[in-house]
């Protein structure tokens, strides 16, 4: 079970995350203040720490997690917001931050990137194969193939397959794969990512009696032998 | 005290009265120097009337000797002319008084070289006079001199003049400044009832502005222009939030009825009404979200984070992520693009920008659609331009794409904002946005400063 810490002041919000959050498997606790939010980050091992830009007291979170940095601690950290101008995001991330998410936001969102972090944070190797069922990607030679068989593959589309396979078995959202894949951060219209993904599955579930990727209904995408329970 | 402090803190009259003090002390020095001329000529004039008389008696002397010249003194002190100022005294060797019509008196050595101004005794009155001493052969002294008596009445009249006009010129400044100072009130006041009345939140209120062509009628033009463009701002604001007001009530009482309703379901029948319920309130946050977008890029704030963008590769890179896309319904995106072209900006809100102009081309393009996409350099802009073969929109519409919320098909799925986050994010980067009839279709230009 991961372990997760919300540092949020507002404690309705708090409750929010903490509730969905606990309903996908995660065992969570919450931070009122950012002192507490400080002590708590260091003192207990968190597989991810959700954490609000402004807390009381006029503490900026960002000045928690260039603390927490300072002192060695390679936590995930996702840094919420209701600041969401280009430049705050990328101070955000230049501060330690792992990923930027603005205020309001759908919780399908806040769990993808979630589950994404924690999964990144997993010590593995670099892996230049990854598999998934009968379905194989060599990243160093760009190739791809599925029951044996090589897939033709566009170079955009093979950095979305890779993508979903780096994240296999979890949700990634459309604008998740939007900023990866494209490194566009806009709104798109939800239709082109659809697209995209309807070209892809034509090239890796076609012919096959087992579908691999599967729409997450109002999230995104799951690369994944069976569809995962968060997306149920 | 209050009355006067609350004049001196009239800038107008503060102004009239320094202005006055200025004009008083010009006068003041004008009227010392015109003073000091004056008296000084007269001073002059005497004291040559001395000399040249007392050459002249000192001639009479050596000519005639000493009693003829007695007797011309004598003469001259009778004969009526100047008999009040002039001034004769002939002293014999021992120093007593032959003849003259002062007491004898010591006079300082200057005098037999100059005429010196002294006080005497004339006919027994005390009195200033201007003298001279002139030391005759026999060891007598001849003293010719001038009473000062008219001189100094003379003085004692211009310096009372002088006097007098200089309490005129400070009643006059201090008059004038008080009357300056009703002119500008009264005309100020004008500009006053005007700011009062808008403060109360009469906007429509204005400057009267009086027939006199002067720097009043200009400023309270100025003023009414500068209130006129403040009004049109205000409504467009008002007319702004009246759009989004209705646009967020409507669907809010949607989900609001459609959950009346879900509440009178039997339990097994609530799921889909809150799932529509849900879907709703989805929606309606994209919807802020939009708006949201929209108020930050006019915002300005994102002007900050401004950097050379490729906008060659941006098109191009935009132009393939909506291959796919145009391919799904049969429709062609050609693209011309100029290698190299670039312009300092924000490239995540002009990809954002490009990508709404695409979406638009497509959706109301059709199945079928032919999109035309080009980026070229013109003059100092960099262009990028959309262009479809769809309906196109009517030559009344044109205005009004591009404001929130105003859609040309309402059959077709959107909200109106695309077009509106478009105008936004064009004029924060200080360019163009113009909309024109492809005939048939829409030909959407953006004009971007080049970098």
């Amino acid at each position: 079970m991961h372990r997760c810490l919300i540092v949020e002041d507002d404690a309705r919000n708090a409750l929010y995350i903490a509730n969905g959050l606990k309903e996908l498997g995660y065992h969570c606790s919450v931070a009122p203040d950012g002192v507490e939010g400080l002590s708590r980050a260091m003192s207990e091992p968190w597989d991810i720490v959700v954490l609000d830009r402004m807390l009381p007291h006029d503490v900026d979170g960002l000045s928690i997690v260039t603390t927490l940095r300072s002192l060695g601690k390679n936590t995930p950290v996702l840094v919420l917001s209701a600041l969401s101008a280009l430049d705050e995001r990328v101070r955000g991330l230049k501060a330690g931050g792992d990923d930027y998410l603005t205020k309001p936001f759908a919780f399908s969102e806040l769990a993808a990137r979630i589950a994404a972090l924690v999964r990144r944070a997993q010590p593995g190797e670099v892996r230049q194969e990854m598999a998934l069922a009968d379905l194989r990607l060599n990243l160093l030679a760009r190739s791809a193939e599925r029951g044996g068989v090589p897939l033709q593959l566009q170079p955009r589309e093979f950095r979305l397959l890779a993508y979903l396979m780096a994240h296999a078995g979890q949700v990634v959202t459309r604008t998740m794969l939007l900023e990866a894949v494209w490194d566009y951060r806009f709104d798109p219209n939800t239709n082109v990512i659809d697209v995209h993904i309807s070209r892809l599955r034509n090239k890796v579930d076609r012919g096959h009696a087992q579908p691999l990727i599967h729409t997450v209904r109002g999230v995104g995408y799951a690369l994944a032998v069976d569809l995962p329970d968060a997306a149920r | 005290m209050n009355g006067l402090r609350r004049l001196w803190s009239s800038v107008a009259f503060r102004l009239a009265l320094n202005y006055g003090a200025l004009v008083v002390v010009t006068m003041a020095v004008i009227l010392s120097l015109f003073y000091w001329q004056t008296v000084g000529v007269l001073q002059h004039r005497i004291d040559q009337h001395i000399s040249v008389t007392g050459q002249r008696l000192v001639f009479t002397w050596q000519r005639e000797g000493a009693d003829s010249l007695v007797q011309d003194i004598r003469d001259t002190l009778r004969d009526g002319m100047n008999t009040d100022t002039e001034i004769y005294l002939l002293l014999d060797a021992a120093g007593a008084k032959r003849v003259g019509n002062i007491l004898p008196l010591v006079l300082p050595r200057a005098a037999t070289r100059e005429v010196v101004e002294m006080r005497t005794v004339r006919d027994g009155r005390v009195t200033d006079a201007r003298l001279r001493a002139y030391d005759l052969p026999d060891g007598g002294r001849l003293l010719v001199g001038s009473d000062l008596q008219h001189q100094r009445e003379i003085e004692g009249l211009i310096g009372s003049a002088i006097g007098w006009g200089a309490v005129v010129a400070l009643l006059m400044t201090v008059g004038g400044a008080l009357v300056f100072r009703q002119e500008l009130e009264m005309r100020i006041a004008g500009i006053r009832r005007t700011i009062v009345g808008i403060e109360a939140g009469d906007l429509s209120r204005r400057i009267p502005i009086s027939s006199q062509e002067d720097e009043f009628a200009r400023l309270n033009r100025e003023i009414n222009g500068m209130l006129d463009r403040l009004e049109q701002l205000m409504d467009g604001v008002r007319h702004v939030s009246n759009t989004i007001a209705h646009n967020l009530r409507t669907p809010l009482t949607r989900i609001l009825l459609g959950l009346r309703a879900t509440q009178h379901m039997p339990n097994a029948d609530q799921g889909e009404g809150l799932r529509q319920a849900a879907r709703d309130i989805e929606e309606l946050s994209v919807i802020f979200d939009k708006l949201l977008g929209i108020a930050e890029v006019e915002s300005g704030a994102r002007r900050q984070v401004f950097e050379p963008v490729a906008l060659a590769a941006l098109v191009a890179g935009m132009v393939e992520f909506y291959e796919p896309v145009a391919e799904e319904q049969g429709a062609i995106i050609a693209s011309v693009i100029e290698p190299g072209l670039a312009a300092a900006g924000d490239r995540d809100l002009l990809a954002g920008a490009l990508a709404n102009l695409l979406d638009n081309a497509l959706k109301y393009g059709g199945s079928g659609a032919r999109v035309a996409v080009s980026a070229f350099t013109r003059g100092p802009w960099a262009c990028l331009v959309v262009e479809d073969d769809g309906p196109g929109v009517d030559a009344a519409d044109l205005e009004r794409i591009g404001t929130r919320f105003f859609r040309v098909d309402r059959d077709l799925p959107g909200f109106g904002l695309g077009l509106a986050s478009v105008s936004a994010v064009v004029r924060l980067h200080g360019g163009t946005l113009r909309f024109a009839d492809a005939a048939p279709g829409l030909e959407v230009t953006i004009a971007l400063p080049r970098a």
